[in-house]
């Protein structure tokens, strides 16, 4: 069985609570807690989603096709922060430029000059759907 | 104080989540099935489009004004109610969820200096971490909270929280808000009250004492008393047993043949089992229904159904699915065409609360046991549907959700996708 693979089909949660205990209890299971991927990816529950990076229009944006990134909706937009933003009826990732203003949408890649910044104004809701906390790509 | 925090339209909320390019454009969720509008964005409301409305009598509407159309997706609706009541937990230590899309909050014993400010702070994060639009109304009783929540769906300026005590104010607001609108009055009563000429929720909180005992007993009396702000309805954080079950669908293609028709009540029966065993219950009567389309108004009209009565309580798969099975044969008529059918589990028992009749036989009762159980095990391994009873076919009727949305938060090949620019 192939580790990295995510079956397309397994449920989020079965994933994320792992196996059913079952039998004798250890006598180790007091001494020692085993690491969770899942709290330290996940800090709050009700406010974060997964996404699945699909599209990468530039080099060294440190992002790559199939890569699963995690957005937490409970962090405020900061200076540098990348984001999901919704642009033309379309999930982008960009990074964000806290402005006097407002924001500015960026391109991922500080180099990339194709694609215009876009200002984020006060009545803009949803332009920002929430910050990247997270980049989880395959080895 | 009480809070009721409400979810706005929840399920065209939901589909609203991953979509926000439908803010602002009408939004219809429709039942299991497709069958009838059961969540309408405002935008859908304001084009009359009502609760309950069948999907083929709305088409026209539909389609003139662009409304966008979803068939139910329990999965997300699930999922972000469980989001929300995670939100209001942070908020207070007594969460009662009330409904998918409706919880009580309980401030008793808390300090708190600004419940206005704390009614649109709850709101503002709802809608911040989960994208759920949610009114939260802030009341010194439950049913009072109730009413200052939908106040906040009137008033938009009220930005999400609504905090309702002095007397003057709530005096102002039960002068205008309709009786049979009244978290606890039902139909019946509103009714009464009407042949009273009780129209508003003032005048029910103004009848003397001694007539809501006498005409409205103890439940139209804690509505009564909470309406004059004394906390009356005990507050609920710990789950309660269901006390009833009910398994029941409607069919893309009408029924017209027996076998087929058995064949759905026992999947029906083994869903309420299912649904049974997982609460630790026990059933101890069922009713098994079927009725016909009542909008073709030439076909012939059936409502029929059966009820058993089970010797001993049971949660046993194959004694209420037998007994479902029987029930369907024996409603069943030859020239009808069935559009709905269910099982119903009208009375239920806890297991632990159970004590068996002195004449069941517990030596089989223990064989059955352990079939369910088994049952139980390989399903919950394997999933739903590996093991089935003959009767309960191959699932030739399959549900029509023709317009669902992606499970966008809980499946993987579902989660949505976002490009880098």
């Amino acid at each position: 069985m192939d580790p990295h693979k995510i079956e397309d089909n397994d449920s989020l949660e079965a994933l994320m609570l792992g196996g059913v205990k079952a039998g004798f209890p250890s006598p180790a299971e007091d001494v020692r807690e085993k690491l969770d991927l899942v709290k330290l990816l996940v800090r709050h529950s009700a406010s974060t989603f997964f996404f699945r990076i699909d599209g990468v229009s530039m080099v060294d944006a440190d992002m790559d096709e199939g890569d699963i990134i995690i957005v937490d909706r409970a962090v405020e937009p900061y200076d540098g922060c990348k984001a999901v933003c919704f642009i033309d009826g379309e999930y982008t990732v960009k990074r964000v430029k806290i402005t006097r203003s407002g924001a500015l949408l960026l391109p991922c890649n500080e180099q990339n000059s194709t694609y215009k910044p876009i200002p984020v104004g006060p009545d803009d809701d949803f332009l920002i759907w929430g910050v990247v906390t997270w980049v989880i790509k395959k080895a | 104080m009480f809070a009721l925090a409400d979810c706005n339209n929840f399920f065209a909320s939901c589909e609203r989540v991953f979509r926000p390019d439908l803010n602002g454009r009408p939004v219809i969720v429709l039942s299991n099935n497709d069958g009838c509008a059961v969540a309408r964005s405002n935008e859908a409301k304001a084009l009359g489009i009502k609760m309950g409305a069948p999907y083929f009598k709305i088409r026209d509407i539909i389609e003139k004004n662009d409304v966008a159309v979803f068939s139910s997706n329990f999965a997300l609706y699930g999922d972000m109610s469980g989001r929300v009541q995670e939100v209001l937990r942070t908020f207070a230590p007594s969460v009662e969820q009330y409904s998918i899309d409706e919880a009580f909050m309980d401030f008793r014993g808390m300090r708190i200096d600004d419940y206005d400010a704390l009614a649109k702070e709850i709101s503002r994060r709802c809608r911040q971490l989960t994208a759920i639009p949610v009114s939260v109304g802030i009341a010194p009783t439950k049913t009072l909270a109730k009413i200052a929540s939908k106040l906040c769906k009137q008033y938009p300026k009220l930005q999400g929280g609504c905090y309702m005590h002095r007397p003057q104010d709530i005096e102002k607001v039960l002068r205008r808000f309709p009786v049979s609108d009244v978290w606890g009055i039902g139909r019946r009563s509103a009714a009464k009250l009407a042949g009273m000429g009780i129209d508003t929720a003032w005048e029910y909180a103004n009848l003397p004492e001694a007539d809501v005992r006498k005409l409205f007993a103890l439940p139209g009396w804690r509505t009564w008393s909470e309406l004059r702000g004394i906390p009356s309805i005990e507050f609920e954080d710990m789950i309660e047993p269901r006390q009833s079950i009910c398994v029941s669908r409607s069919f893309t293609k009408e029924i017209n043949d027996a076998p087929l028709l058995c064949e759905q009540v026992a999947n029906f029966a083994e869903g309420v089992v299912r649904k049974l065993r997982e609460q630790q219950s026990l059933a101890l009567e069922m009713a098994v229904f079927a009725f016909t389309n009542r909008f073709k108004e030439n076909a012939p009209q059936a409502f029929s159904s059966r009820l058993s009565v089970f010797a001993d309580a049971t949660s046993e798969h194959r004694i209420i699915v037998s007994a479902a099975v029987k029930a369907a044969r024996e409603l069943f008529r030859a020239g009808y065409g069935y559009k709905k059918a269910g099982v119903v589990i009208t009375k239920l028992v806890q297991q632990s609360d159970y004590v068996k009749s002195l004449f069941s036989d517990e030596l089989s009762d223990n064989k059955e046991e352990k079939l369910s159980e088994s049952i139980d095990t390989i399903n919950r391994s394997f999933g739903r549907g590996t093991i089935l009873f003959g009767v309960q076919g191959d699932g030739r009727i399959k549900m029509s959700r023709e317009h669902q949305s992606p499970h966008y938060t809980t499946l993987w090949k579902d989660i949505p996708k976002a490009s880098v620019k």
